[in-house]
This record gives structure tokens, C-alpha cells and sequence, in this order.
């Protein structure tokens, strides 16, 4: 049975919305580098996060090995904040704690708030410390080499810790006084859901955070930068990307060569259900679970590796031209991957090569779903073959034809990269560069982020209308959805 | 004598079963043709996934001189096992073995027990919020910020160059979470309800109930998840730029193949060079080879294994939760 509230309880409930929300700000402090409190010198690195600095004392100090061996730092300023870092993270471990603890009973919050007081106050500390190293550091001989530099998380972390802080000591307040229950407990609701916290936390981090990353499509980046609004940009690069010649005809091109390997991709997908047919023809089933297992093994080999199987049979000493050396039809041998002609069915034939086996499995398993009397039906109604291929099994597997062939509509500019990253060569990159591959060498290869940033930005705009687009059509079609 | 009314019949009949009886023969050369088309194609392009393995194999087996010269094409002769041997002594390839296994191991463990608790909890119709969690979860199947924001994102949490990108990022597997979702709401709910009566927490009933019982879908998805992991090249490739010791095997094998030059002045650098005989026989392309059998071989051996979970696995996938 639910006790009726106590005013003081109200409050308190509503107070710890403001309390979880600073903790977990708090929490954004402890990954995001740009906002790390502890960096107190131009020689610490940009990119490190105040978790990174408060387990690793070697990356925290990585470039200092020359301003100690001149001192122009102390050793011991390094160690304090170092030691800094490190109380700065368990406070907020604490204040995790405490947060997750909120949810609990009273008993469990009394608990809870008591960690989180504990926890403030060494995070607090954990800034005091900071401060002081910084007052060393500040003192050093060689300011121009040092850099020391007030963190611009400094004063942001202090605010948010002392909200903290002061939530929790109201808590304690409010809910003063003794407690009933002799247990910490929690309703079930939210167990299950403290359970799921670490893998939403997950997610966030790897697969939300990432978009904020589309802001450098706006800006003027180059690595190492950081962004500033000076160099906000607009939509310079997008523009770009229909004006800048030279970037429109790479593009343009690298467009032909994805729409056309993804073109010629979607009109052989009925491929794997005519092997599957007529592979369920055979009677021997010991020379069909042969093929089926055999087939099925490049699947699951990478690309290197047919890269690899590749170059064992068309290179200038491989299986081919040694064969034909030796048999006398030519006189040395020749390195078929370095020709550039025909990629796009080079590519699909490597392509189906690896798949169709596997992709035929799908296609095997609802063959053997589809009903014997049908068949039986058929043939004494004097149906062929042929004719039960047709007019059977084909129907019973249109339906996963189809939605396999709306999938691969969605995915039309997405081909994957490594294929035709581990086939690229001087002769054929014209040929093989589809956007995947593009997007790598630009971005990561020559570092221009902030182009390739608009165009990845595009391509996952457009493949996530193209989804929703082939799913209406399924919706419209077929009544079902496929997402 | 005059025939009766019956024995006209059964003539009649007679000759409509020669009649079919023909047509069935013809049907049958048909037939037959059909079936030896059938299998030859079938047999040769299942030769065609074969051999490529075979001649790979026989040529990293045979004496190096003759494979060399091209003469090792069908038949293995001079077999040794001294290229395997001697690929010990590269320092960098037996790293990269060890990162990819490591990987490999350490990521596919995390991978399932991650699937397999996620799976369950999102089942739990009590959980707070669960509709607007799960559909937070599955959206991320669906789209993708980009390689470069990735890579971004990446580099500010202090992932690059760290082993550790090869495996947090890879803990939450939304599709495989599907699949056990899928799986586990097939398991009779008065297992669970019975425990729970009993007095279980949640997560005893996960380990103790629902993690035995789906032991089959944990299989399929970790035997996916490890050769997604073992053929993993692009997030070497891409995070590690400056960490070489953190190369995968994949991506050692690439760097090898597209090593124009003869390798076995790298392999003497490799140090710890015992037998140089062996090595001043070996050329690159025995390397490559080699290289490359190591890379597919623990394939190969799991390959059996997969099999079993092959259509359990890909009929699932049809299946959305």
C-alpha cells in the first residue's frame, strides 16, 4: 500500500529532476575533451577527456618529457593534478552512484545523497586542486613554451559541481528524520531500467554523439583545428560540391560507378533464387548439401582475402598465367588485376562469387517451406518442370524476393568499401571509386573532413528517405512493413 | 469372336498408357539432359569456390623453387611446412595474429552477453520507459552519421589508436538484440513467472533461466559476431594510423599483398632468422601465400561448426521482432 505524500517529499522529487540532470552534465564533462576542466596548459593534449586524464598519468604528461628535464615544470605540480583528475572521477562515479540511487526507496536515497555529498566535495577538491597546480604552472620560466591557460570547463565544472552539491544537501535536508523501512529497495521499473542505463549510455555515445559531428560540415576544418566560429562557413561546401569543378566531376564520377555496380547489383537479385531452384532440382542430396556447403564458404571469408584469391589466380605469377605459360599461349605472364577494363562486371562477378551461396540459403529454406501437395497437384494435371518452377515455387518466393529487393534499393549508395578498397589500382581507380571508398580516401586519406562530412551527411539523408520510401512502397504493395 | 463391352475398355485404356508411357520417355531424355546441365553447372562453379583454397594451400606446402617457377598448379610435390615456420620469426605478423584473436575473443564474449541481457530486459514489459528505449536502440539500424563523424567522434573519446575501439563500440549489436528479443519471447513465460514467485531477481532469472534456454540464438549470433570480427579491416585501417602494433591480421595481409617488392629481405630484418636457406628460397609470393592461408584457416576450421547455425540464423533474420 502507497502512503499518501508528505509535502517535504513532493519537493524532494522534484528537486532531484534538476539533480540528476546536473549529474549527468557533469557526466558529459567527464568524456568531452574540449570541455576538460584539467587542461591547464597548451601541452596537454586537445583531445584528452578528463576520464583519460584521471586514469593515465602517461597520457596526461606525454608531451611534458622536455619542460621537466628543463624545469620549467615541477614534477610535483604534475603529479597534483594528476591526483586532481583522478578525485574529479570518482566524485563522479560517486554522483553516478548517487543518481541511480535516487530512484530507490527512502532509505536507499538517504544513502544516495550522503554519496553524492562525499562525492562533491572531491570533485570540489579535486578543482581546488587543479587551481593550484595551475598556480605553479603559472609561475613557470618559459611561459611561451608551457602555455598555461585557465580551462575554458573550469568555472562551467565548479557551477555544476557546487549545483550538485547544493541539491544534495537540500535532499538530506528534506528528508531528514527516521525511516520506516528496514531495506534498501527499489520498484521494479526501475531496476530494470538502472539495468539498461549502461548499454543506453552505449548507444548514445556511438551511435548518437556521432551526428553532432555534422557541425564540421559548416565550418572551415582542418584537422587539429578547433571550431570557432570565425570559421563558420555556412553552406561553402555543399555548394562546392555542385560548383567546384574539379569536385563535381569526381563526384559526378564516383555516382556513375555507385549507381552503376549497385544498378547491376539489383538486376541479377533474382540470381540467388534461380541458384536456390535449381538447386533444389537435384535429387542427389548428398551432392546438394556438397555444393550448398562450399558454396557458402566465401561468404565468410573478408575481402582481403579474396583480394588474396584474387591475386593466387590472376597476378603475373599466379594460377592463370602459369598455366598458360606453360602450356605455351604466352610467353610471360601477365597481371590480370592491374587491368582496368570492364570493373563494374568485375566487381559484380567477384561480388556474386562471395554471395550467391550464401545469399541462395534464404531463398533454400522457403523452397522447403513451400507445400509438397501443390507439386503432387501440379504434375498430374500434366505441369512440367519448368512449369512448376514457374507457376510454384517462384510465387511462394517472390514475397522474400521482394523484400530483399526493396532492401537493396535502400541501400543503393551504400556498396561498403572494402571490396573495392582491397581491387583499387592505378589502372581501374577511375572505375572502382564508388562513394564509400571516395569518402574514405578524401577524408581520411587527404583530410578533408569538412567535405566529406557534407557529402556522408547527404548520402545518409538520402538512404534514410530511400527506407522509408521502399517501405510505403511495401506498405502500399504488400501491406506489411519491412523496417 | 466378338469383343465385349469391357475388354474395348481395358484396350483403350492399354493404349492411353502407351501413349503416356511414351510421353513420360520423352520427358525422361529431357529430364536427363536437364539433370547432367544441372550438375555440371553446379559442379563447376562449386569447383570454382574450391580450388582458389586448394592452390593457395598446395602452393604454400610445396618446395618453394618449383613454386616459384610455376610448376605447383594441381598437384602438391616437395611438401614442407617451413613457410609456416618461418612466418614465426615476423615479429609484426605474429602481433597481428594476436590482436585479431584477442579481438575476436574478448569482443564476441562482450557482444553476446551484452545481446543476450539487453535482449531479455527489453522484453520486460515493467521496465520504465521500455517503447521509447527499445525504439531508441533499433533507429540506430537505420542510419549512420558518416565515416568521418564517426571517426571524429572516435578521436575525441581517446578511442584511436587504442585497442579499445575493436571492441566498445561493437557491445551493443541492435540486430542481434532483435534476434534474441525474438528468441526469448518464444520461451514459455511461466518458466520465468514461476522463478520470480520463488523470489529471483532479475538477473538470477537471466542467468539461471533465460540465458541457458537461449543458448542456440547466443551461439548463431556469436559465431556471426566472430567472423565479423576476425575479417574486421576497415576500423584498423581507419583508427589506427599511427598505432601500427595494433594492426590487424587482415590488415597486415593487405599491406603484404600490396607489397610490390620481394619480401623475404623483410622477413630476414624480421630478426631471429634461424635457417637461412629457407629464407633466402622464399619470395614474396610464398609469403603472400602463407599469409594469406593463416588469415583463412581459423575460417576454415570454425566453417563446420557455423553450418549448423546457418539457416537458424538467416531465417531469424526474417523474422523482425
Amino acid at each position: 500500500m502507497k502512503k499518501a505524500k508528505t509535502k517535504q517529499e513532493t519537493i524532494s522529487d522534484k528537486l532531484y529532476y534538476p539533480f540528476r540532470i546536473a549529474i549527468l552534465i557533469s557526466v558529459i564533462f567527464l568524456f568531452i575533451p574540449a570541455l576538460n576542466p584539467v587542461r591547464i596548459s597548451g601541452m596537454i593534449n586537445r583531445n584528452l577527456s578528463l576520464f583519460t586524464s584521471g586514469i593515465s598519468y602517461s597520457a596526461l604528461t606525454a608531451e611534458f618529457g622536455r619542460a621537466l628535464k628543463k624545469e620549467w615544470v615541477m614534477e610535483s605540480s604534475l603529479r597534483i593534478l594528476y591526483g586532481s583528475a583522478l578525485v574529479i572521477c570518482l566524485g563522479i562515479a560517486a554522483n553516478i552512484a548517487s543518481g541511480c540511487m535516487s530512484l530507490g526507496n527512502h532509505k536507499l536515497k538517504k544513502l544516495g545523497n550522503l554519496i553524492s555529498v562525499i562525492g562533491c566535495v572531491a570533485e570540489l577538491a579535486g578543482m581546488a586542486g587543479t587551481y593550484m597546480a595551475y598556480g605553479q604552472l603559472s609561475q613557470t620560466s618559459k611561459p611561451d613554451r608551457v602555455e598555461p591557460m585557465f580551462a575554458s570547463g573550469f568555472w562551467p565544472a565548479v557551477i555544476i559541481f557546487g549545483m550538485v552539491l547544493v541539491l544534495a544537501l537540500a535532499q538530506i535536508a528534506l528528508l531528514a528524520g527516521s525511516t520506516t523501512e528496514k531495506k534498501f529497495a527499489m520498484e521494479s521499473k526501475y531496476k530494470l531500467f538502472l539495468l539498461f542505463l549502461p548499454f543506453i549510455a552505449l548507444i548514445t555515445v556511438f551511435a548518437y554523439l556521432p551526428l553532432t559531428g555534422w557541425r564540421y560540415a559548416f565550418f572551415d576544418y582542418k584537422a587539429g583545428d578547433t571550431l570557432s566560429m570565425e570559421k563558420f562557413v555556412g553552406f561553402k561546401w555543399f555548394q562546392e560540391l555542385v560548383k567546384n569543378k574539379a569536385t563535381v566531376r569526381d563526384i559526378a564520377n564516383t555516382m556513375k560507378n555507385t549507381l552503376a555496380m549497385s544498378g547491376i547489383g539489383i538486376l541479377t537479385s533474382w540470381m540467388p533464387m534461380v541458384f536456390a531452384i535449381f538447386l533444389c532440382e537435384m535429387k542427389n542430396l548428398r551432392f546438394r548439401r556438397f555444393v550448398q556447403t562450399f558454396t557458402t564458404v566465401p561468404n565468410f571469408i573478408s575481402w582481403v582475402l579474396v583480394y588474396a584469391i584474387a591475386f593466387c589466380i590472376f597476378s603475373t605469377d599466379g594460377f592463370l598465367s602459369s598455366m598458360f605459360v606453360n602450356m605455351g599461349i604466352w610467353d610471360e605472364g601477365r597481371n590480370l588485376l592491374m587491368n582496368g577494363d570492364h570493373m563494374w562486371i568485375k566487381m559484380w562477378a567477384w561480388g556474386t562469387w562471395k554471395g550467391i551461396g550464401w545469399s541462395a540459403i534464404i531463398y533454400i529454406a522457403a523452397i522447403s517451406g513451400i507445400d509438397q501437395q501443390l507439386y503432387e497437384a501440379a504434375t498430374v494435371d500434366g505441369a512440367g518442370r519448368f512449369q512448376r518452377m514457374w507457376h510454384i515455387t517462384v510465387p511462394g518466393l517472390l514475397p522474400t524476393f521482394f523484400v530483399l529487393l526493396l532492401m537493396s534499393v535502400a541501400n543503393i549508395l551504400s556498396n561498403g568499401m572494402e571490396q573495392y578498397l582491397v581491387f583499387e589500382n592505378a589502372t581501374n581507380t577511375s572505375s572502382i571509386m564508388v562513394l564509400d571508398l571516395y569518402v574514405y580516401k578524401l577524408g581520411i586519406g587527404k583530410g578533408s573532413i569538412p567535405l566529406t562530412t557534407a557529402v556522408g551527411m547527404l548520402k545518409s539523408v538520402i538512404s534514410v528517405i530511400l527506407l522509408f520510401g521502399a517501405n510505403g512502397i511495401s506498405k502500399l504493395l504488400r501491406g506489411e512493413s519491412i523496417i | 469372336m466378338a469383343k465385349t463391352a469391357q475388354e474395348k475398355a481395358d484396350l483403350k485404356a492399354e493404349k492411353r498408357y502407351e501413349k503416356t508411357h511414351k510421353h513420360k520417355y520423352r520427358i525422361k531424355i529431357g529430364d536427363i539432359v536437364f539433370s547432367i546441365l544441372n550438375y555440371l553447372v553446379f559442379g563447376l562453379f562449386t569447383l570454382a569456390c574450391i580450388f582458389p583454397f586448394y592452390y593457395l594451400f598446395i602452393n604454400t606446402i610445396s618446395n618453394n623453387d618449383l613454386v616459384i617457377k610455376g610448376q605447383i598448379n594441381f598437384i602438391p610435390r616437395g611438401i614442407h611446412f617451413g613457410n609456416y615456420m618461418s612466418l614465426l620469426n615476423v615479429g609484426d605478423l605474429s602481433t597481428a595474429f594476436m590482436v585479431s584473436m584477442s579481438r575476436t575473443i574478448l569482443g564476441t564474449a562482450l557482444m553476446v552477453a551484452a545481446s543476450g541481457l539487453v535482449g531479455y530486459l527489453v522484453t520486460k514489459k515493467e521496465m520504465w520507459g521500455r517503447k521509447f528505449w527499445y525504439r531508441f536502440l533499433i533507429i540506430t539500424m537505420y542510419f549512420n552519421a558518416g565515416l568521418i563523424p564517426v571517426f571524429l567522434n572516435m578521436q575525441m573519446l581517446g578511442l584511436t589508436n587504442s585497442f579499445w575501439v575493436y571492441i566498445i563500440p561493437g557491445i551493443v549489436a541492435p540486430y542481434n538484440i532483435i534476434l534474441v528479443k525474438t528468441y526469448i519471447e518464444s520461451i514459455p513465460a511461466e518458466l520465468e513467472e514461476s522463478a520470480s514467485m520463488d523470489g529471483a531477481s532479475y538477473m538470477t532469472v537471466f542467468r539461471k533461466i533465460i540465458w541457458p534456454l537461449s543458448k542456440p540464438i547466443l551461439a548463431t549470433i556469436a559465431i556471426f559476431g566472430a567472423v565479423g570480427n576476425w575479417n574486421s579491416l576497415t576500423d584498423s585501417l581507419i583508427y589506427m594510423q599511427s598505432a601500427p602494433k595494433l594492426y590487424t591480421l587482415q590488415h597486415r595481409l593487405y599491406i603484404y599483398l600490396n607489397q610490390a617488392s620481394n619480401l623475404s629481405a623483410l622477413m630476414q630484418s624480421g630478426g631471429a632468422v634461424s635457417d637461412a636457406a629457407i629464407q633466402s628460397a622464399l619470395s614474396g609470393k610464398v609469403i603472400k601465400y602463407t599469409i594469406s592461408m593463416v588469415t583463412v584457416i581459423p575460417i576454415l576450421m570454425v566453417y563446420p561448426f557455423m553450418q549448423r547455425y546457418f539457416e537458424k540464423g538467416i531465417m531469424l533474420g526474417a523474422v523482425k521482432g
